[in-house]
């Protein structure tokens, strides 16, 4: 079930640090500041919102991250989810959330392994460990 | 140890504890430890076992060899990656300054109040409390409204008497930092 509309051209560019995503061969793609998405996503691959807006319900194969002075309003999936900006939405994380600095997260969360740095907000349900049960429908 | 307590001051645990824990200045919980209680003071930091509600006004740290169960009223929250938490979070904006408050301010003033606790039952006793300006161990009567985990086991040693012994009846806010917004 790919499920996939993109509203904008999500160009495979690098930013600047890319932190998390490692060469393991996944495809990957970036909403810079031009860009939106709006929808129902799945993706085998990392996903990067560095300035982009992003709306829906995003599931991803591999890694997820959330930039700086960005908002995203979404159920998130992802291996690893790194989050410096605003997300709003549940969120699950296979492998390891990590709340940057200037990370605001709204939501319920459920992850296997959990970093907040200093400075960084959360409001919601925590769940760390066990997966037997998805977020979301 | 079995029960409430409250000090004016700074608490390091390194036992086993049951029941409330208020403090005024900041609470540490050592490696080893093993806490079933809720736990309200200014900075918290969390290095062992915690089952129970914590208010931190300013800082709640969890390290990664600290677990935590319970729900979390914090100012700032660091969660170091290793550690083991479960639990809701509210912080920032009024989550947080409403429920800190709240917690402690109006009834130790009114009645702290002295528990003897003359026999703890648990033997592994070890709460060695670490530079306390005031070492004073009191128990105010029935205050902070969270302790959804704690009651329990609070209640039972606390045979509540309203013994008006009391005690420098400072609030913690006096001395914990201002609210914060």
């Amino acid at each position: 079930m790919d499920t996939q509309e993109a509203v904008a051209e999500s160009m495979p560019m690098e930013t600047t640090n890319q932190s998390d995503s490692k060469r393991d061969g996944l495809k990957k793609f970036t909403l810079g500041p031009n860009d939106s998405l709006e929808g129902k996503l799945t993706y085998d691959g990392h996903m990067t919102v560095d300035g982009g807006r992003a709306e829906g319900e995003f599931r991803v194969g591999g890694n997820i991250e959330i930039g700086n002075n960005t908002v995203v309003k979404a159920l998130l999936e992802g291996s690893n989810v790194t989050i410096k900006g605003e997300v709003e939405g549940r969120l699950t994380a296979r492998d390891k959330l990590t709340l940057g600095k200037s990370a605001k997260l709204n939501g319920d969360v459920q992850t296997r392994r959990l970093q907040i740095e200093d400075g960084a907000s959360l409001n919601g349900y925590v769940r760390m460990g066990d997966f037997e049960q998805q977020a979301g429908s | 140890m079995i029960g409430q307590i409250y000090i004016e001051g700074d608490l390091r645990i390194g036992g086993t504890i049951e029941g409330e824990v208020e403090v005024t200045g900041d609470v540490e919980v050592d490696d080893m430890a093993k806490v079933k209680a809720s736990l309200a003071g200014r900075d918290v930091s969390i290095r062992g076992q915690v089952n129970g509600a914590v208010v931190a006004r300013k800082r709640l740290v969890i390290a990664r060899s600290g677990s935590l169960t319970g729900d979390v009223h914090v100012a700032r929250l660091i969660i170091q990656d290793g550690a083991a938490f479960s639990g809701k979070v509210s912080m920032g904006g009024a989550a947080e300054v409403r429920p800190a408050r709240a917690a402690e301010p109006e009834v130790p003033a009114a009645e702290p109040e002295v528990k003897a606790l003359p026999e703890p039952p648990a033997p592994i006793v070890a709460a060695p409390v670490a530079a306390a300006p005031a070492p004073r161990v009191v128990a105010p009567a029935a205050h902070v409204p969270v302790p959804k985990v704690a009651a329990p086991a609070a209640q039972a040693p606390a045979a509540r008497g309203k013994g008006g012994k009391a005690g420098k009846a400072t609030t913690a806010p006096t001395r914990g930092k201002p609210k914060r917004r």
